[in-house]
């Protein structure tokens, strides 16, 4: 029996080929992912762990920093020689650390990366752990020299000699580049610029005797732990943050975790998608060689073979296809391991392809998930096989499987569709949205779910209408066409199913940003009442420098500053709740129109004075009046009492949860240091808003951090945001469309193959090659767009219960994208087209006198 | 009741009166030492309005002969032509037109297509061609066949018998210059069988077509005006107006000289006497 499952395995193996290619894509990516995040864990994880001093002492940390306030909390320069005299410490440095500092050239361009990554000001005071050493020229010296890495050297053509300028905090200073430093180990992509130390304390901290930590180095025979206890006990176990050099790198580490874990997301999202759309394509291809073998079958059965040995068979042939996958896809997920570290080092980072770490768990999930897809989806086949009876050998092969009734699907499909569609609807009456997002997920589930059972069922009507004016418009080809994809609803159903499954997806989120984007116009257009907004891309602070530059234009009437700040405040209700406020200058209402439910702006911004959003108060207790303790950046507290409750739409969202803000005096007074993260900046009468805008933006020339923005630029810069994520789902659907491409391919293919005789009686008859090769294509496009149909469906549904639960959180308004539903449906249409090429050239090309003679 | 074979001349052709003509239809498979000829230099006239049966044992070529004529398959050496038309040298794209406009088939099974009903199978060539079917024929042909009641069924829905009457109007449907059958009669019981024979003969009687029929029973071969007899390539010999025991007999001097250990012995109680049938002496 091994023998002939082997042989059948052979036999096919052509046919198998697309099934491969789908288990091939999906452990490809499931090896590679894992493959470059090892790698790039160890990489990072050497780099810190060679790096992090043995205790480092830093500033105490009360609250995290959600959105970027622009303070760079720093702990005193002295500390280094107070620590330096006690008893087991080696050396003790002051360090200087900046990140949020932007570097310009002499024509004002930034020479910092343009991934988003940081541009570091740091001080100049090499020891054997800095994970650079100067290559070229020499170290800086003085408060107008700096030294520049090696990559951002490179790749922004600055060379020793050339004069930059740094804008810091404290102000923007030129430097002359004497010293060109490179790094010995990976570089996680930032640019950075080096001071002497003294000059690096100066310009960027604006301040002699501050420092943004200390690095202590342990006595011999002194364990971090050791030293980390009395670093503590010298200086205060409460006032600093202590870390050992473990702690450290895996501070660091966790601070760069994040976006090594999104790209694992990423590519693990990629993996389950091509899993997923795999499955379809394997259930398929073994549901067709064994209806093709019907008759192979029976006669096994008739010769005596039992149902066991006949699907043990078939799940044979599926292992050792899954093996084969499998393997195939381990190598090509090396392959694109490799690739994804190419693109990491053209983006500056320098990681090395032959420390390539591929831990054990690579290659069993790989086979895990290769030969476990492939065996689960082999399984309903094989079972199928098993129930062929021995009469079947003597029955007509056409018959086999095409006839059984659906009334199961129909069952199934109907229950888990009738308990997706409560979830839904759940989730569009829930009124909070936690539950009414896990409501949501369920109802995506158990829809997704049901319209795959269903699918079959929904071939008949569906493509009926479709190909309703095929026979109209291409005759009798028309008619066969639509015939034959009528012809066996269950695989039509199954090949559509995984062009559905990305088609829903992209429906979905394309309804729910859509959306998106309209609300915050709408929330836009409502509120913003300010001629222009300067403000840098990612939302970042900028020195104070650009506010005085502003101020200082001609033609700018009301300035108002806006900051972020973290704050941690004290409910009535007894919560404590850590989230980021706004605070603004006293005339917010010139810039922007903000509805109260109660109070108004003047009350908010008042000494000793908030708002908070209706909503949140409601919910802990909060009245106009109400004291509420709030704990600052830095650890000072105070009690604030709410003069004014906002009633907006999206007053909470992105972090900012409570719609808290207060006068800007207030933050400055409990949290001085902060920087302004936007400029609200009317034009002063008698100077029109044109001539305004050109000279903003000759005066924010020297500053290209920060941009000028009207209206409608504004939302232009929130539409770029929003279409980030709509670049992912595009690229989730570009590999959904191919491996359904593969899919169609393939039961193209084999219905072909399975109707040559066919074939070859029309081509007898009189049907040209070309029609032939029109009557396949016209199949082709029914069954994709048959799958686009039912996706977009499902999209256009879950798109819209998600706009329902992100309404819970002001995103009032629905917008379907029909511009993008119309040209996915073409699209799908251009699909059909392609995966038909292949087949119907194949079929054009048979021998006619061979296909009719065809068993 | 012999004819002599004068009509076989080479050059001797007369454009009225052949619907179908080859000289010197040669066909040959393999090349060098295993090269097996298929057809051996063949020349056939096929008159017009006439029911023409090719016999031959297996492997005699007479399907062969069958597909160069029809122009489904290509010839090593020779012409064919299809009233004044030369067949061979024609383009795929124009053997494929041929065939739609020109030809009508009937193959042994396997001749609708599933996904069509009766009617739409009828009308198929026409309908693939873009051409409007002749109402009034069409509904001659289909009251000649009994078909009127079965238009809407699926194939699946007819006996096999039903399906080869489709199959025949399909032929008939488009009034060609000639209809080829491949064994019409292979797949169906006696009484199918002979109502589909009956039926082509009609054709031929009542509605002025041309068939060609290859077949390997006399029974079959009993209907048609003309058998031509197939051996090795060549055709052996011709018999007008055949009776089956004719023909059986004269398949029967096959079985002895060219198949000596066939398995196919002669059917008991079919034994007829020299002289009783037509000659048939081999040229």
């Amino acid at each position: 029996m091994l023998k002939a499952t082997l042989r059948s395995f052979l036999a096919h193996k052509g046919r198998l080929v697309l099934s491969a290619l789908a288990v091939v894509l999906s452990v490809a990516f499931v090896a590679g992912s894992l493959i470059f995040s090892d790698t790039l864990s160890r990489t990072f994880d050497r780099l810190f762990a060679s790096t992090a001093p043995d205790v480092t002492v830093s500033p105490k940390e009360n609250l995290d920093e959600a959105i970027p306030s622009g303070m760079t909390p720093t702990v005193p320069a002295a500390l280094a020689q107070q620590l330096a005299r006690v008893d087991g410490v080696a050396a003790a440095r002051a360090d200087v650390g900046v990140e949020n500092i932007t570097v310009v050239d002499e024509d004002n361009e930034s020479v910092g990366p343009t991934t988003g990554a940081p541009t570091i000001g740091s001080d100049w005071n090499p020891t054997e752990r800095t994970p650079l050493e100067l290559t070229s020229g020499r170290a800086p010296r003085g408060p107008s020299e700096a030294m520049l890495d090696a990559e951002t050297a490179d790749g922004k053509d600055v060379e020793i000699g050339d004069t930059l300028t740094v804008i810091a905090a404290p102000g923007s200073f030129k430097v002359e580049i004497v010293g060109i430093a490179t790094f010995t180990t990976t570089n996680p992509g930032a640019a950075l610029v080096f001071l002497d130390p003294e000059s690096a304390r100066e310009k960027l901290l604006g301040d002699p005797a501050a420092a943004t930590g200390i690095s202590v180095d342990a006595a011999e025979g002194v364990s971090d732990d050791r030293l980390k206890q009395r670093v503590a006990t010298t200086l205060g176990a409460d006032r600093y943050d202590y870390r050992t050099a473990d702690e450290q790198a895996e501070s660091d580490l966790d601070q760069l975790g994040g976006f090594l874990d999104i790209i694992k997301y990423v590519m693990l999202g990629f993996a389950g998608i091509a899993v997923l759309v795999g499955v379809f394509l394997i259930v398929n291809t073994f549901s067709m060689l064994i209806a093709q073998r019907t008759r192979e079958l029976g006669l096994l059965r008739a010769l005596g073979a039992d149902r066991r040995q006949v699907r043990r068979s078939v799940l044979t042939e599926a292992t050792l296809l899954g093996l084969v996958g499998s393997t195939v896809g381990l190598a090509t997920g090396i392959g694109l391991a490799a690739g994804l570290i190419a693109l990491m080092n053209t983006l500056g980072m320098n990681i090395k392809s032959s420390e390539m770490v591929i831990g054990w768990a690579t290659p069993v999930a790989a086979y895990v998930v290769g030969v476990g897809v492939t065996f689960v989806a082999a399984y309903l086949p094989a079972r199928r096989a098993a129930g062929v009876s021995p009469m079947a050998a003597l029955a007509d092969a056409e018959i086999a499987g095409v006839g059984r009734p659906l009334r199961t699907r129909a069952i199934v499909g109907g229950t888990v569709g009738a308990l997706g569609a409560a979830a839904l609807l759940g989730c569009v009456t829930a009124s909070e949205t936690g539950s009414a997002a896990s409501l949501l997920g369920l109802g995506i589930v158990l829809t997704l779910l049901a319209t795959v059972i269903a699918g079959p069922l929904l071939v008949r009507p569906v493509i009926r209408v479709l190909g309703g004016a095929f026979p109209a418009l291409f005759g009798s080809i028309g008619r066969m066409s639509q015939r034959n994809a009528l012809r066996n609803p269950r695989r039509t159903g199954a090949t559509a199913a995984a062009l559905m499954v990305g088609l829903a997806l992209v429906g979905g989120m394309s309804v729910a940003s859509a959306s998106m984007t309209d609300s915050f116009d709408q929330q836009i257009d409502k509120t913003l009442g300010a001629d222009y907004v300067i403000q840098n891309t990612n939302f970042l602070p900028f020195p104070q420098e650009v506010t005085d530059a502003v101020r200082d234009t001609p033609g700018a009437g009301l300035v108002v500053r806006s900051r972020f700040t973290p704050v941690a405040v004290r409910l009535p209700d007894g919560d404590r709740v850590e989230t980021t406020a706004a605070a603004y200058d006293p005339r917010l209402d010139d810039v922007a129109r903000i509805t109260y439910a109660e109070g108004d702006t003047p009350a908010a911004l008042a000494a000793g004075r908030m708002a908070m959003d209706r909503d949140f108060a409601r919910d802990h207790g909060v009245r106009v009046g109400s004291a509420i303790p709030v704990e600052f950046q830095g650890g000072r507290t105070t009690e604030l009492t709410v003069g004014a409750l906002t009633d907006q739409d999206q007053a909470e969202g992105f972090g900012t949860q409570g719609g808290l803000y207060f006068g800007l005096a207030t933050l400055d007074r409990f949290a001085p240091g902060g920087q302004d993260s936007a400029l609200y900046v009317n034009a002063a009468s008698g100077t029109s808003a044109d001539d305004l805008r050109t000279n903003l933006e000759k005066t924010l020339d020297p500053y290209p951090q920060v941009q000028v923005r009207d209206l409608a630029d504004y939302k232009e810069l929130v539409h770029d945001q929003i279409a980030v994520l709509l670049y992912l789902v595009y690229a989730l659907l570009g590999l959904a469309i191919v491996i359904a491409v593969l899919g169609v391919v393939n039961t193209l293919a084999l219905s072909v193959v399975e109707r040559t005789r066919e074939i070859g009686l029309l081509r007898a008859i009189g049907l040209a090659r070309r029609q032939l090769r029109r009557m396949i294509r016209l199949e082709s496009v029914v069954i994709a767009v048959f799958g686009a149909v039912l996706g977009l469906a499902l999209g256009l549904v879950w798109g819209v219960c998600t706009q329902q639960v992100l309404a819970l959180q002001g995103m009032k308004a629905l917008a379907i994208p029909w511009g993008t539903i119309v040209a996915v449906v073409v699209g799908s249409a251009v699909v059909g087209v392609v995966a038909a090429l292949l087949p119907a050239l194949r079929a054009s090309r048979m021998n006619v006198l061979a296909a009719i003679a065809h068993e | 009741m012999s004819t002599p074979a004068a009509q076989y001349v080479p050059g001797q052709a007369s454009a009225d009166g052949i619907a179908a003509r080859a000289r010197g239809l040669t066909k040959a498979y393999g090349t060098g030492e295993t090269t097996v000829l298929a057809l051996d230099s063949v020349d056939v006239d096929i008159a017009r309005g006439r029911f023409t049966a090719i016999m031959g044992p297996s492997g005699s070529g007479k399907s062969t002969m069958m597909h160069c004529l029809a122009g489904l398959d290509t010839v090593s050496a020779g012409q064919v032509w299809l009233g004044d038309t030369e067949i061979t040298g024609l383009k795929e794209r124009e053997l494929t037109r041929l065939r739609r406009d020109r030809i009508g088939f009937m193959f042994q099974s396997f001749n609708l297509i599933p996904t069509l009903n009766a009617a739409e199978n009828i009308t198929l060539p026409m309908d693939i061609a873009g051409k409007k079917p002749d109402e009034k024929w069409l509904d001659q042909v289909i009251d000649t066949l009994g078909l009127r009641d079965r238009l809407k069924h699926r194939p699946s829905q007819l006996s096999g018998g039903q399906q080869q009457r489709v199959a025949c109007a399909r032929a008939l449907a488009s009034r060609p210059e000639l209809i080829f059958a491949d064994e019409p009669t292979g797949n169906l019981d006696s009484r199918a069988g002979l109502e589909v024979l009956g039926f082509l003969r009609e054709a031929v009687d009542q509605l002025g077509q041309t068939v060609v029929m290859v077949t390997h029973d006399p029974g079959a071969a009993a209907h048609s005006d003309l058998v031509l007899f197939l051996g090795d390539g060549r055709i052996v010999d011709e018999m007008e107006r055949p009776t089956a025991e004719a023909v059986l007999e004269r398949m029967k001097r096959f079985d002895v000289t060219k198949a000596p250990f066939d398995a196919q012995g002669p059917p008991p109680g079919a034994i007829p006497t020299e002289g009783d049938g037509p000659s048939l002496d081999k040229d």
